[in-house]
């Protein structure tokens, strides 16, 4: 494979998830790999300056560079808000699972 | 000079040379039985077994503390291989195969604490804290751990949608009929 990495743009949507495979050049930036992957041609709606983005679940910067078979996530902001959804359930009499339940 | 070199070569030589018998000697056989029963597991490691991973099942079926019986994911064609393996037969009367399912995260519900993505051990979740999480369904393979971590129960099982994709073929109806010993 020589000073070429395999990466992962991924752009998911409920109902589409969408994973760009591409081979970049070692030393390449997440933003290139955007830009490369092809992901902004078939979602327009996109906005990469204002849009958050990371690997692996860790956001991350624009300038970061990628290392081998890691996943690049575009994300979206959430509709919902947290504090708005806490309370609601607290309102409702149900508490907050804490995590890592058995059941 | 020269001595401290040479103590320190004899020292190591020697202290090698133990190491190297012991590991000759005392060396622990790794249960042969349990690799080949840990290759039938889907090796997903998704726990509902109720063990760790797949392998602490393997062992516990290697050593007949487990049932056959104990892998949801792996449904009737592990249960069957395991049975061959083990040269038991299964109890499948009870057995209800599964439906393929997938995650569904409301987005609604979401309030990006990523400790579905945590929990996943396929990495079939793709979120950021504070960020909306959303389930990739090819990679998903319907373990439900996030289901139960998810503080807002955000998260429920749909059956994967059959399309021209998912489709599968039906393999043949099979009985059991392994004799047991």
């Amino acid at each position: 494979m020589g000073d070429k990495i395999n990466i992962e743009v991924v752009y998911a949507l409920p109902q589409e998830q969408m994973l760009f495979p591409v081979l970049v050049a070692q030393g390449c930036t997440l933003a290139e790999a955007i830009n490369l992957s092809g992901v902004l041609k078939i979602h327009p709606e996109i906005d990469l300056p204002t849009s958050r983005f990371g690997i692996y679940g860790k956001l991350s910067r624009a300038d970061a560079v990628l290392r081998d078979k890691d996943r690049i996530e575009l994300y979206r902001p959430l509709i919902a808000d947290p504090k708005e959804v806490r309370r609601q359930r607290a309102m409702e009499g149900k508490a907050m699972k804490k995590g890592g339940g058995e059941t | 000079m020269l001595i401290a070199v040479a103590i320190l070569t004899i020292l190591g030589l020697t202290l090698g040379g133990i190491l190297g018998v012991a590991s000759r000697f005392l060396a622990v056989k790794g249960n042969p039985l349990e690799e080949e029963l840990k290759a039938i597991l889907p090796g997903s490691q998704c726990g509902q077994c109720g063990y760790v991973g797949c392998g602490p099942a393997a062992a516990a079926l290697a050593k007949g503390e487990a049932p056959i019986t104990l892998c949801p994911p792996g449904g009737k064609a592990v249960i069957e291989k395991l049975a061959q393996k083990l040269g038991v037969t299964a109890d499948l009367s009870g057995h209800e195969e599964k439906e393929p399912e997938y995650a569904y995260i409301f987005e609604d519900k979401c309030i990006g604490c990523t400790r579905c993505i945590r929990e996943c051990s396929v990495d079939a979740i793709m979120g950021a804290n504070k960020l909306m999480h959303t389930v990739i369904t090819e990679p998903c393979h319907g373990c439900e751990k996030c289901v139960s971590v998810c503080p807002t129960e955000a998260i429920v099982m749909v059956p994967i949608p059959v399309t021209i994709n998912t489709w599968h073929w039906s393999k043949p109806e099979t009985k059991m009929e392994i004799a047991a010993g």
